[in-house]
């Protein structure tokens, strides 16, 4: 029976491990190329990791239609929708600040 | 039927993930170049999945960015402000083999080192970055490049440059030649221009730059344009395509560049020469008749040859421009993808982001971005997105992307280079 049980277990743990940092929503990981996930010294870009889904949506937003003034953002807002926002949005408050 | 699908469920529950999971824990994934492209790549799957046996094969100790490396010509900053060690990639888990790949067996699935020794794999990522042409202009060869540097790999050539404008007299003339598309860094050249007159103003007033052209036109022209007639008047004259700009012979006795419509001697010559991928992607077979890679857009694996994945400038990316921030992008989907597919899952399609920042003067910067999707088999503008920063800028604009800009560099080597 464990030569069953064994196997079994082990594919478990790795679905439950590694699968969800590769499961991050489309966009997300262009994201840090910018934006540090870690204190980078010198940087006057903002860290947006692990800072409120609802926050980052809400700037999103607001970057896209104008209503907030941006240099590259509202550029790059133009290029998610909603749903896919959103996604990014909640990936990112997920991550250690 | 019940039971055959019972069955089936049982095997792939109790047989057939172990052994895929055994399998993708275990994996051998070997990353050629340890650029922006590959360095990224290598510590992201590390990050992703620290159980995979990743190697990342790269000849040089020392990276030398040339994302500000035109800075450095500026005398604006020192050329070991561009230089990255591998000791961060080491440390995150990656295996560094301190040598160059000279050949990749594709059906066997092996790389040949130049050390003697070979590497076997399950994936490889070619992210090698150019080469030059060097039949394409007429007497520009590796030794002609010693007299008229092309500094478009960052480094030695870099130094070189700087040294001869420092040694030219006040009253000499710059010539500069860019080439067709494509090209790694599509407003490099102009940015070269803008920092190289920005240098000029100050220390040889008297002295003029010539910029010659293989296009008619080039990335975020209206801005370089206006930035150009409001901080250097008369200092750039740029020769379009149409007006005689492409350069077709050089001589590097006399520092002459010949074009369709005439010769132009200067006292410093900086040739950039037309490109293509690293000479290991034709190697490998994944390189086609353009000298560049075609690869699908969401792993961005080879359409040439199977498990092979081809990132940053060796690859065409659609609508994509060879940028640093672009292979990086590119290297943490690729990543990912290979993840899922080691795990028989299929990847999703991926949204890509560019954005590449160039200076006109030190506290002066522009933008241009993008945002790419897979569509019809290539990475696509999603249309309504991206574009270039305003022709007019209010409140400090061009101040504060310049801050982008060094803010962006520093993110992004500590995120590739740790
Ligand atoms: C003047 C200039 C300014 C630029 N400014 C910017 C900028 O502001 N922003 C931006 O985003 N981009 C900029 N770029 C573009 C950027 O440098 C490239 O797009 C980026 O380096 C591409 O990354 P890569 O991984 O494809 O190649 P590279 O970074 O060139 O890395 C390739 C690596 O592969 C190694 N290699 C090659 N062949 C082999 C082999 N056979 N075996 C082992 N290793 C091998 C090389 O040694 C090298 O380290 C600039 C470029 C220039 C020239």
């Amino acid at each position: 029976m464990p030569r069953t049980l064994l196997p079994g277990l082990a594919s478990m743990i790795l679905l439950a491990g590694p699968a969800t940092a590769a499961d991050a929503p489309p966009g997300a990981s262009s994201c840090t190329g910018c934006h540090a996930p870690k204190k980078v010294a010198d940087s006057v870009i903002p860290r947006i990791a692990g800072r409120k889904a609802s926050d980052i949506v809400a700037f999103m937003r607001e970057y896209r239609s104008g209503t907030w003034p941006s240099s590259v953002m509202g550029r790059i807002a133009k290029g998610l929708d909603d749903q896919q926002t959103e996604a990014i949005a909640a990936w990112l408050a997920a991550q250690p600040e | 039927m019940a039971t055959r699908r019972h069955f089936l469920k049982l095997g792939a529950g109790a047989g057939l993930a172990p052994a895929v999971a055994l399998a993708q824990r275990k994996a051998k994934i070997v990353v050629i170049g340890g650029g922006f492209g590959g360095a990224t790549a290598a510590r992201t799957l590390k990050a992703l999945q620290p159980s995979l046996q990743v190697t990342l094969v790269e000849p040089n100790p020392v990276y030398t960015s040339c994302p500000f490396s035109n800075s450095v010509l500026a005398n604006l900053r020192e050329i070991d402000q561009q230089q990255f060690r591998y000791d961060g990639i080491r440390g995150a888990g990656v295996t560094v083999a301190g040598t160059s790949a000279t050949a990749v067996d594709a059906d066997a699935k092996t790389v040949t080192l130049a050390d003697g020794n070979s590497l076997s794999y399950d994936r490889l990522i070619i992210s090698p970055g150019i080469d030059f042409d060097w039949k394409a202009i007429q007497g520009y060869d590796e030794a002609a490049a010693e007299k008229m540097p092309h500094a478009w790999k960052a480094g030695a050539q870099t130094v070189l440059l700087r040294r001869q404008l420092q040694a030219m007299d006040d009253g000499g003339l710059v010539v500069m030649s860019a080439p067709a598309n494509p090209f790694r860094c599509p407003p490099g050249p102009y940015e070269r221009a803008s920092l190289i007159a920005y240098w000029l103003k100050i220390w040889k007033p008297k002295s003029k730059l010539l910029l010659l052209d293989a296009k008619d036109a080039f990335s975020k022209q209206r801005l370089f344009q206006n930035g150009w007639a409001e901080l250097y008047p008369g200092l750039i004259e740029w020769v379009p395509l149409s007006q005689g700009g492409k350069v077709t012979a050089v001589d590097p006795a006399t520092l002459t560049l010949t074009t369709e419509f005439g010769a132009h001697r200067a006292a410093v010559a900086n040739v950039i020469p037309p490109q293509r991928a690293g000479a290991i992607a034709a190697q490998a077979g994944v390189a086609d008749r353009t000298g560049w890679c075609p690869v699908e857009p969401v792993a961005f694996e080879s359409t040439l040859r199977p498990n092979i994945h081809v990132l940053g400038d060796a690859a065409i990316m659609g609508g994509m421009p060879k940028s640093a921030f672009a292979a990086n992008a590119q290297a943490k989907v690729c990543a990912a993808a290979i993840v899922k597919l080691l795990a028989g899952e299929k990847p999703q399609d991926p949204i890509v982001i560019n954005t590449c920042y160039s200076l006109v003067a030190a506290d002066y910067g522009i933008s241009i971005a993008g945002v790419y999707r897979p569509n019809k088999g290539q990475l696509t503008d999603i249309p309504g997105a991206g574009g270039t920063s305003p022709l007019e800028a209010v409140g400090g604009l061009r101040g504060q992307e310049a801050l982008y800009a060094s803010s962006w560099f520093r993110t992004i080597t500590a995120e590739t280079f740790g």
